[in-house]
This record gives C-alpha cells, structure tokens and sequence, in this order.
C-alpha cells in the first residue's frame, strides 16, 4: 500500500476530520453511538439517522409531589436514556454518553419555577450506573441562595455529589477572569463550566419565558455566563446560540433532560400558579438543539389548546432554536427529528 | 466602620502622584493592567464590612403591567422585567411585581479625585471630588475602561454599604466641595445618586454625574434639581457606532443633551476617539456643528485618547496627531472650548481664553498649575468664562 498522497486527497481526508470534529463536538444526531472499549463514547460512528427526542410521561408524575415518585422517574429517565441511545440497556446507553473518569456537570435552573430535585436524583443514578464516582458528578447554577431555595442540598466537602452555585464563591471569583468572545457575547465563564467539568447534563424545566419564548435547554445556560442581563435583546438570540457554540459549552454536552413534571405555558419564568401545566413526564435527548426544538414546539402546542396567542404571534418566537440549528449546533427542523414516546 | 474618612486623611503615594508633577507618567494599575486615564477608580479598595448580597432599595421610573412584569422607564431601553428578572443594567430586578435597585449605597469604588479627572475643566478647577460607583451599567461600550465594575452585576464585585447620610457629613466634615457619580455609570444607581444628591445640596456640597446620558427626559429632569453639574460621554456621532460598539442608540444620548441645556446646569462633553471607528474628519465635523447649532459653543468638548482594553484590544492608541486635528476641526466650527485629553502636558489640556486666546488654567497632569480666572471672568480681557468657578454659583447660599 503506498505511503504517499496526493495533496488532494489529503486535503480531502484533513477535511473530514475537521467536519467530524466539528459535528462530534456538540453531540450530533446519532453520535451516541457504540462505546469503544475504554467506555469512551465512540463519536467516529455517528450515523446519518434523525436525531432521537424522548418524551417520557407518566398520569402518576402529574399527581402529588414529584418527590414522591422518585421510582418512576428512574425508571422513566433510564427509559428514555435507552431510547435516544440506541442501546440495549439504560446502563448501556449511561455508559455510550460518559466515561467513568469524566468529570459531569449537571446545570439546573432555579430561576422562577426550578429544576425538581427528584429528577436531578434520577440523573445521578443513572451516572453512578455508569461508573461515575459520586465526586465526580457536580449540581451547580448561578446562586447557593437559589439552589438552596428550589430544594437542592447544598454540599461543598470533598466527599459525595457536588453542589454549589458559581456565585457561592465571593464577589465574582467563581467566574473566570477574562472575558471570552463568542459571536456577538462577551462575557466571564463559570468556572465550574470552564475549569472543571468535561462533560454537560442540562435539566432546564419546560417553561414560557417573557422573552426568549420559552426557557428550555439552551437558554439554561445563560447561568454560566457573568452577565447574562445584557443578552436578553431581540429575542435572546443569537446571543443564546453564541454561549452554546462556545466551546466551554458545546462540546462539552452531552444530554438534555428538561423537567416537565411541572410545566408552566405562560407568563415565565417566574413560578405563576394560574398557568401551571402538570405534563408530567421529562423530554430527554442528546441533541441539544432538537431536545429544545420538541420542548418549545409541546409548550406552543399547550398555549394553542388553552387559547392563547402561539409564541411566535405573541411577537417572542424561540429564534434562538432555529439560529441554533442553522448554525449546525444541533437540528431544529421538527420533521426531521424523531419523536419517540416512552 | 468603612473607610471613608481614610479616604480623605491618607492619600496614597499613588494619590500624590496625581496631584503631583509626575501627574504625567503613565502608570500601570488594577488587576487589567489598565493604564491611568481620565476617570479609572484607583486600586485601594473600600475598606470596612462588606455587603453580603445586594443593598435592595425601592426603585423609580417604573410601571406595572400584567402578570406582575414590570417596565422600567429610567433609560431609553424601557426594559420589560417578568418577575424574578434583571433589567439590562443587571442591577435593577423586578420582585414579585415591585421593581427594586439592588445597589442603594453598594459602594464598589471611592476615591478623592481632582475634578480634572471626571473630566470637568469650567467646574470648581483644582478641587477635589469624592468619587464613587456602584456595580453595572444600561450600555457595554467595547471599549470600557471601567469594565471590570461597569459590565458586572453587584453580588459579583466587592461592594460596602454607604448611606447618603454617612458619605454627605464625611465630604462635608472635610470640605470636600463636590461628590462625583462616575467610573461605572450613575443612570443605573439612580435612587441613590437622587438622594444624596439633595442631602448634599441641603448641606452646600455639590454633586456632579459623569454620565454616557443614557436616561430619559423625566428622571434627568428631577435629577438636575439636586445635580450641579455633568459630563457626558458623547461615544460617536453616528448610531452605526452606538450600535456595534455600545449596544445602544445615538438618538436619546443627543435628546439628552438637548435637555440639558434646556435645564440650564453646567455641563461638558467627552468624545473618546478611537482610531479608525469614530476618528474621521466628517464625523467630528458633524458633531462639532450639531453642538454649536443645539447646545451652543459654550459647551467644552473634551477629545480623549483610546487605550485599547475590554473587548477592543485590537486597535492601536489614538495618535496625538489625530486628537489635534479633532480639536481643530471642533474649534473651526466655533467651538469655544475643545480639550485634547489623557495626553498629559499637551498644550490641549489647558484652557484660552476665547476671545483674547490667553491662557487662563495651565493643567499638568491633573493638577492645576495656574488660574486665570478671576471671578468667572478672563484676567485679561474680561471676557466671561463659561462654567461654575464657585459654589456659590450652584448652591446659593
């Protein structure tokens, strides 16, 4: 076999590489694919097949608090985890998306109506199946304050499941020094997402938002940003595909799960009683852009059965989904991302 | 207890020398490297208990609108707040349908400043000024020399909780004729500017707000009833450049101007020219004609020097030569007092007489090496000066 190449082939071969590097880097369709042998997930095998979005539901969920029913969601969430995966078993599908030794970092939303602990819990266990050591797995958002508030327990020793807000470090050092520029954002990085985790779990809640027209899986991590207030203009967008084509970001995701046991289809992302939505279920995917594009389309879904005006005629269309998907982040287009229902 | 009095009784080596004759130097400062320029707050942080959280205040210029939002008409932005949400300036929050400032007294920066550095040239020259800021900003210049208190929000910078009361009797115990609201931006820590602005007005101390005039007609309007004079940060002249560079809008910042002269209070220009984004001969041309025709020549544009910093590290200085013919063309058009400024020792930074052209206030640095003016008039011609040579002029009484 020879040795040589021609330029053009090499050219060629360079540029697949940098395609596949590009599409591997934030979890593309299909890339949760067989694990090679170390349990690393194997991106190199990625198919050309529709993205998979599950959405995992359960009357019971609905009822009661959701902390009660910590069972179902295990069994739902690893449901779903097999589902998008492709894999034979929950452990199987953990396993294709994190390697034992990966440092995960589980951004929730405590903003106005939170992330359920339950389904954080959920999520971990799936993670310890896998082989994760418990310090090895972090709950953070922005405010020790807010995560206490929504439920979490706090817990900063060296021993067990971190959690911590990026802001419990004081007066802004929790917050990388320099400012990264990424498309049309300039801002200071959670070091949390920047220094010490190597792979993202996002568990946004699904829920309208005032501005951005819903607050789902992208729009969370506005949390990991120092001055997220300034990119609320036009719709948040692209300000929103800008912090996810980062690359403390994107590469770095892995899986969405977006808590829909209590939803909320109007006035967010304040918590508003009179427009509670008990879904009860979880939209689990590893496509970030896809995962979000399901959620936003279920919360307009919703606001049309109940009368109101759809996002986009209330003049705060979730633009942010489709530049997401243009930008090759992930697939928005709805037709060409497979539902599955668990 | 804070550290104000300290403030006062202990200036620092680095004080003196920008009271000094080594005003000129060029130092290196904060944890940016930045260089001293006009209106950076000095390295010594504010000592005593600091704020845990946010210093929550009830705010003003707001409405109510349904499902507990909220719109904020303090700025041009008007921004629509749901409930648990910030503002754009990030210290403003809108809490469970009542909006409130999260920065009433939050001091991040305080210094004793020479007025020079606001810079205000026809304002009490050779004074000091007690100079403080809070955390935030309504626009993000790229360009920020303060970014590192402007761009943040209040739980992210150290801050210690200052009343209007306590920082009042401190200037006044120690004759301090003037408070400056300055280095980030005062628009978004209005409450308390407002405030203390009158308590300071009540006890003869003046207050002047060095400001990008982001603000809407009604709170400019109240403010300028406690103020005694301003400075405003005139970014460009085309909104192209407000747009890209500031993440705001030319219009409101020229209504504002308007308005200020309408209020009749003293104020003075900045225009931060920066190579190749706002530096040509047409634009300041423009500019320099739509002050003499709107808010008339007596009006003191200041050109200063861009140090590249923040998000625009990739523009060289501004040559002097460039900041001369700025100054030129703003003269030609008949501007009566133009500065060339953060170029110590340059001719430019001292101030002529306009009508006998003699020199009246010789500055080096930030210091006033010589005065001219004699009560409010040239020494030698007798020419009226334009500006507030005494408190008298601004607090009668």
């Amino acid at each position: 076999m020879s040795q040589q190449r021609t330029r053009r082939e090499f050219l060629s071969q360079v540029g697949v590489a940098v395609a596949g590097v590009a599409i591997g880097g934030v979890a593309a369709p299909g890339c949760a694919a067989e694990p090679d042998e170390a349990g690393k997930p194997n991106r190199k095998a990625a198919d050309n097949s529709s993205p998979r979005v599950a959405i995992a539901r359960d009357d019971a969920l609905a009822r009661g608090r959701v902390g009660e029913h910590r069972e179902l969601l295990r069994k739902l969430l690893d449901a779903a985890v097999q589902k998008v995966t492709k894999q034979a078993d929950a452990v199987g599908g953990w396993r294709s998306m994190f390697r034992p030794t990966d440092h995960v970092g589980i951004k929730v939303n405590t903003l106005g109506l939170s992330t359920q602990p339950a389904v954080v819990d959920a999520i971990v266990a799936g993670l310890l199946s896998a082989g994760l050591a418990a310090e090895n797995v972090i709950i953070w958002d922005r405010f020790d304050t807010e995560l206490a508030a929504a439920g979490f327990k706090l817990n900063k020793s060296a021993r067990g499941v971190q959690c911590r807000g990026t802001d419990a470090e004081r007066y802004g050092s929790g917050y990388q020094r320099d400012i990264e520029i990424s498309g049309e954002i300039g801002s200071c990085f959670s070091k949390i997402v920047a220094e010490e985790v190597t792979a993202l779990i996002c568990v946004p809640v699904l829920k309208d938002h005032n501005l951005a027209g819903a607050s789902l899986g992208m729009k969370n991590f506005y949390g990991a940003i120092h001055n997220p207030n300034k990119y609320h203009d036009r719709n948040c967008d692209p300000y929103v595909a800008d912090v996810v084509s980062h690359r403390f970001i994107g590469p770095k995701w892995r899986l969405t799960v977006c808590d829909a046991t209590r939803a909320q289809y109007n006035a967010g992302p304040a918590r508003h009683p009179g427009f509670a939505w008990p879904f009860g279920g979880l939209i689990v995917g590893s496509d970030v852009v896809a995962t979000d594009a399901v959620a936003a389309d279920l919360l307009d879904g919703e606001r049309k059965r109940r009368g109101l005006k759809s996002l986009e005629d209330d003049k705060r269309p979730a633009k942010h989904i489709t530049t997401a998907g243009a930008r090759g982040l992930g697939v928005a287009d709805l037709k060409k991302i497979e539902r599955i229902d668990v | 207890m804070d550290n104000l009095d300290n403030i006062f009784s202990q200036p620092t080596r680095r004080d003196l020398m920008r009271f000094g004759l080594a005003c000129g130097a060029v130092c290196a400062l904060g944890r940016a490297g930045r260089a001293i320029t006009q209106d950076t707050p000095g390295k010594r942080q504010m000592a005593g208990p600091k704020l845990e959280g946010v210093a929550r205040h009830a705010a003003m210029h707001w409405e109510k609108q349904p499902e507990n939002r909220i719109k904020c008409v303090l700025c041009p932005r008007e921004c629509e707040v749901a409930d648990v949400e910030r503002g754009y300036c990030g210290v403003r929050e809108n809490h469970g349908g009542e909006y409130q400032t999260l920065v009433y007294g939050a001091l991040c920066s305080a210094n004793m400043d020479p007025i020079e550095k606001k810079p205000l040239f026809h304002y009490l020259p050779g004074t000091p000024a007690f100079s403080i800021a809070t955390a935030g900003c309504n626009i993000e210049c790229k360009f920020c020399q303060n970014w590192q208190i402007s761009q943040f929000r209040p739980e992210q910078v150290e801050s210690t909780l200052v009343t209007p009361e306590r920082l009042v009797s401190v200037c006044k115990s120690r004759d301090c004729p003037t408070i400056a609201y300055t280095y980030s931006e005062p628009v978004i820590f209005y409450e308390y500017m407002h405030d203390t602005a009158a308590l300071a007005r009540q006890r003869g101390v003046g207050s002047v707000m060095i400001s990008n005039g982001y603000i809407q007609e009604k709170p400019l309007r109240e403010l300028c009833r406690q103020l005694t004079g301003v400075k405003i940060d005139l970014k460009a002249f085309t909104e192209k450049f407000y747009q890209e560079q500031c993440a705001g809008k030319l219009k409101p910042v020229l209504a504002t101007l308007e308005w200020l002269k309408d209020i009749g209070i003293w104020f003075e220009l900045v225009i931060l020219i920066i190579p190749t984004l706002n530096d040509s001969p047409n634009e300041i041309k423009e500019m320099s004609a739509w002050v003499v025709k709107h808010l008339g020549p007596d009006v003191p544009m200041h050109f200063t020097r861009f140090h590249p910093t923040y998000r625009l590290k990739n523009l060289p200085r501004t040559p002097v030569s460039t900041l001369e013919r700025c100054r030129k063309i703003a003269m030609d058009a008949g501007v009566h007092y133009v500065y060339a400024g953060n170029v110590p020792m340059h001719e430019g930074e001292n101030t002529y007489c306009h009508r006998c052209r003699s020199e009246l206030i010789r500055r080096v640095g930030f210091r006033v090496a010589s005065n001219a003016v004699k009560d409010g008039k040239c020494s030698k011609c007798g020419a009226k000066i334009p500006g507030v040579w005494s408190q008298g002029q601004v607090i009668p009484g």
